[in-house]
């Protein structure tokens, strides 16, 4: 039999409240599996408030405190204070928020935890728009996609504007550790997460995690189009340690985007000549990114 | 005990320092500025060993603390008027989960326009929100109620947090002296907090799950009831204190010469210390009249209000803000009050001192006289005219 | 007054039944009242929708404990949700489902109606094998067996109202209308329903304050699927492909390795069966129907 390429241990429980082929519920199992038992989770209004089911349960075998939206960044702050006070300094500290949650009104609160240097690790998982309300768009859902509040109709072709780069704005921070990370990708996700747990002072994942119901594809596809966007260069897995960038999953010739719009029902409405526009735009973000990593 | 001379807001940081706070976390605003000034100097100077944690928004300062608090450590916030209320979502976070977080706040107007006295809009538009508000009349108080209000939040039996709301600059920045206990004295007073209901590390601990509706209104029932306690358990920490320091402040409402009283004012805050001058003048002129000071308004101190109400047949309450009901806001409490006392006397409504308007002896006087008059007032702002001559500003 | 319960699960439109329903008895020219309480359900969850319907205006805003006809949209969900909690005596339980209607007892003599609505939406394209959209010809199957609606006033509001295909939805609603069977039936021995699905019991003791503990993994959400993954030992090579995706944590392995479902937490996504690489899991129709 195979060996395990991740560690067995599960810390987050069956029985939770996320939809079929869950992204952002793949996301929190891997994330465990790496910063391990001695975790502490905050987690702010989302679709995890839900997924980790209502009171008297909890589908975390950890301590979990919840927040309000925006607030993820200071909460992990308190706790990172309160541990050192309390003489718990080998506890981590994860903040777990949605896209929603940190790009948009959360981004003052994440700004502020990178600046103070809180040592903990804030993972925002990217299921690219607010789902638990029910897929209205964020600053975060890609540009073309259609989503409640960016329609496909009339005129309108589901949203207008690109997606904010979260990256470039944690980068400017000048944290420990800054990387992307992918739930189609489990041992780059655990390495990552492993390696951040090593580490002391503010860190930040951006974690891709497609959503089924969000995206418009069926649940078991959840996996397939989590590594097209990596491979068709939409997505690239990259880390980033004292400034220094690694592109994480090499890739020879790009996949082309269209193998990655063509299945999901929110992109349904592109043309084709707006694909090719994407390609374009993903041509040259990549060879971008290449260019940064072979700068010394 | 050693006797100091400090303003309100040294008498917070002094309380907080006293009380071993273990984690802080705070926001600059005007008033309350030196309050964290000073805690930041006992952090660094290594007097205190608490963690001090600088945001960047009120809103992140109060998360802090309720994160913290969360895990079991002592915590400690001080903020003013738009402050508190930028924090107003935090405030029903941290007193839903119950986290014993021990709040300063000095007291002041809430823009626009903009205005930096005092007045108690900022505290009065908090008051629903599950928070126990303390409001002392001088910087001995002050320094007393903070340590009280540590004892208090962590019962175990009460768990809620707690609002320290001192006048912005009648306290703020009026120095008087104050007996600062020793550490020695305060620590046997106040002991490290015993957590409960709080986050364990390495074990399923989830805190602010959400619920059921059966589950919610039971929550929110148990919330209530910690509150009902308050006034009991408050009273067992004053006679403590009181025996250890000295000094205790009369429960949740303080009377002062309202036996045989024909008409008797309520305050809050340090309108108080010049209205009992004004009894006793008043007195000595022979008019029968007398004061109560409302210490703590929430919970609201019905019970108290109400036998006071059996005794007197006119009542008067000064509010420091108008929150566009339909009398001020403590008024509205005393006439939900006395509405079931057998005994109700007249009410009135008075609004003074509002966006740091000066309470004076006149004021006060006139508030007397109209409550003593055949037919008094039920609502009325007083202190209207603008003054004879309008300094220019700029 | 009629009051009616649907049961559906999240994402098959139960809510959009109820508010159809609503648009159709309003064109009927009766006053229609449909409403739903949100809660955590996800996709696949069983949930539930209400409506109410008279002559007059509706003088009550409150939930339906005791409907007059209660609609269940997905055939699993008779074995995991209450829905026959509340049905009046006499009252009408029209089920999605090939089976005879006799096969649905209920504990007090009810009318009981049955009909393929899956198979029917299928045939007009009316969504997808894994999430079939079945509200419409159940509205037309309710048209036919009880006076609540009108098959005409269905089709009005589903042209007026449903934005995806409501030529194929009008054809369903009218084929749910000729197919769908009814039966009286007589209440089970003792007037009891069959027990439902269990809920972690409410502690009776105050609690100290919002913390919970209590692990999810009594909750069992093998009832949001409708498919079942099947594993062919033979062709399993254990890589364990399988356990590493499962967003659920479903499958556990065991001493040799290999891979075995846990059934109560499984959700059906089918995810293990697209990621295994010698294709050794099969997704089947819940209950092998
Ligand atoms: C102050 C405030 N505004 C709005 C909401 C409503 N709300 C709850 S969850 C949510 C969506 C969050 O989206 P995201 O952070 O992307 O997480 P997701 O739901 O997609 O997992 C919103 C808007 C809220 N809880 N608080
Ligand atoms: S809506 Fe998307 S992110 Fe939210 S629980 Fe469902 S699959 Fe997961
Ligand atoms: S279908 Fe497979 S992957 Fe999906 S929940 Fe069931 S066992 Fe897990
Ligand atoms: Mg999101």
């Amino acid at each position: 039999m195979a060996k395990l390429t991740l560690p067995p241990v599960e810390l987050v429980r069956s029985g939770h409240s996320a939809c079929p082929g869950c992204g952002p519920a793949l996301a929190m199992r891997y994330l465990l599996k790496g910063t391990g038992e001695r975790t502490v989770v905050s987690v702010p209004a989302s679709c995890w408030t839900i997924i980790a089911t209502g009171y008297p349960t909890t589908a975390l075998r950890l301590p979990m405190i919840d927040t309000p939206i925006e607030a993820t960044g200071a909460s992990i702050s308190g706790l990172r204070a309160a541990l050192d006070a309390l003489h718990m300094s080998d506890v981590q500290v994860v903040g777990f928020a949605g896209d929603g949650g940190t790009v948009d009104i959360g981004l003052q609160s994440l700004s502020g935890m990178l600046e103070r240097r809180t040592d903990a690790l804030y993972v925002m998982y990217d299921n690219e728009a607010y789902m638990n309300t029910g897929i209205q768009r964020s600053g975060s859902t890609p540009e073309g996609a259609w989503t409640t509040t960016t329609p496909v109709e009339g005129m309108a072709r589901g949203k207008g504007e690109p997606k904010k780069d979260i990256m470039g704005i944690v980068l400017a921070h000048h944290p420990v550790y800054a990387a992307t990370l992918n739930v189609a990708y489990p041992e780059d996700f655990l390495r990552k997460a492993q390696k951040a747990a090593s580490l002391k002072g503010p860190r930040f994942f951006h974690v891709l995690a497609p959503c089924p119901p969000g995206w418009k594809f069926a649940s078991d596809q959840t996996v397939q189009i989590g590594r097209l966007a990596t491979d068709t260069g939409i997505f690239p897995l990259y880390e980033v340690e004292n400034g220094k960038l690694r592109v994480t999953r090499k890739l020879g010739q790009l996949k082309p985007v269209r193998d990655y719009i063509k299945v999901q029902g929110r992109f349904g409405h592109l043309t084709d000549a707006e694909i090719d526009t994407v390609e374009h735009e993903v041509q040259a973000s990549w060879a971008a990114l290449l260019q940064r990593e072979a700068r010394p | 005990m050693t006797r100091l001379v400090l303003s309100g807001n040294y008498a917070q940081s002094y309380a907080a320092r006293l009380a071993r706070v273990q984690v802080i976390s705070a926001y600059p605003i005007t008033p309350q500025t030196t309050i964290v000034e000073q805690l930041a100097k006992f952090v660094s100077s290594g007097e205190l060993p608490a963690q001090f944690i600088k945001v960047e928004s009120e809103h992140s300062a109060l998360q802090v603390c309720v994160s913290a608090a969360a895990l079991g450590a002592r915590t400690y916030t001080a903020t003013s008027s738009q402050g508190l209320l930028l924090m107003h979502e935090l405030l029903h976070w941290a007193s839903g989960m119950r986290t014993p977080i021990v709040m300063g706040v000095v007291s002041r107007s809430v823009g626009p326009p903009w205005s930096l006295d005092a007045d108690h809009t900022d505290t009065m538009s908090q008051r629903d929100t599950g928070w126990v508000q303390i409001y002392p009349e001088s910087n001995q108080e002050v320094l007393d109620s903070v340590l009280e209000a540590f004892r208090l939040a962590e019962d175990l039996a009460i768990r809620l947090p707690v609002m320290v709301a001192e006048d912005a600059f009648y306290l703020s920045h009026t120095v008087e002296p104050v007996e600062v206990p020793s550490q020695a004295q305060v620590d046997a007073f106040l002991p490290p907090r015993v957590p409960k209901g709080t986050l364990v590390p390495g074990k399923a601990t989830r805190l602010g799950s959400y619920v059921g509706p059966a589950d919610y209104v039971r929550f929110r029932r148990e919330q209530a009831r910690a509150m009902e306690r308050v006034p009991e358990t408050l009273a067992a920490i004053e006679e403590d204190y009181g025996r250890r320091m000295g000094r205790t402040y009369g429960g949740l409402v303080q009377e002062y010469r309202t036996e045989g009283a024909d008409a008797v004012l309520l305050t809050m805050g340090t309108a108080s210390t010049t209205a009992r001058a004004v009894v006793d003048e008043l007195r000595s002129e022979g008019k029968r009249v007398g004061l109560a000071r409302i210490r703590v308004f929430r919970p609201f101190p019905a019970k108290e209000v109400r036998d006071l109400a059996s005794r007197v047949d006119r009542l008067g309450v000064m509010d420091r803000s108008w929150t566009f009901g339909q009398m001020g806001s403590a008024a509205t409490e005393v006439a939900a009050a006395i509405q079931s006392s057998p005994r109700r006397p007249r009410l009135s409504s008075f609004l003074a001192g509002v966006g740091g308007r000066d309470v004076g002896t006149a004021l006060l006087r006139e508030m007397f006289r109209d409550l003593l008059s055949k037919e008094p007032s039920g609502l009325r702002w007083l202190d209207m005219d603008p003054p004879k001559e309008v300094p220019l500003h700029g | 007054m009629i009051e009616i319960r649907f049961h559906g699960r999240g994402g098959q439109g139960a809510v959009i039944a109820a508010e159809l329903l609503a648009q159709a008895a309003n064109l009927d020219g009766k006053i229609p009242q449909s409403f739903a309480f949100y809660g955590a359900e996800r996709r696949g969850a069983p949930v539930v929708s209400y409506a109410r319907i008279d002559d007059r205006p509706i003088r009550l805003r409150t939930a339906i404990t005791a409907p007059d006809i209660v609609v269940v949209l997905d055939p699993g969900l008779v074995e995991v949700a209450p829905v026959m909690d509340g049905l009046k005596p006499g009252g009408t339980l029209l089920v999605n489902s090939p089976l005879p209607p006799e096969r649905f007892p209920t504990p007090k003599p009810a009318f009981v109606a049955t009909l393929d609505a899956t198979q029917i939406a299928l045939s007009h394209g009316v969504g997808s094998r894994t999430m079939p959209i079945v509200n419409t010809t159940m509205l037309g199957a309710l048209s036919r067996v009880s006076s609540v609606v009108s098959l005409s006033a269905v089709q009005h509001a589903i042209d007026e109202h449903v934005p995806a295909r409501p030529a194929e939805n009008g054809l369903a609603a009218i084929e749910g209308f000729h197919t769908v069977r009814v039966a009286e039936l007589p209440g089970l021995p003792g007037g009891k329903a069959p027990s439902g699905p269990v809920a972690p019991a409410l502690s009776s003791e105050v609690p100290e304050g919002p913390i919970a503990s209590m692990a999810s993994d009594v909750l069992h959400t093998s009832s949001w699927r409708t498919l079942q993954p099947v594993i062919t030992r033979e062709k399993c090579t254990r890589c364990n492909f399988c356990w590493k995706f499962c967003p659920d944590n479903a499958i556990d392995l065991d001493s040799e390795g290999f891979p075995v479902v846990r059934n109560e937490h499984c959700k059906g996504c089918g995810l293990c069966a697209v990621e295994c690489p010698p294709v050794a899991i099969e997704m089947v129709v819940e209950g092998g129907a």
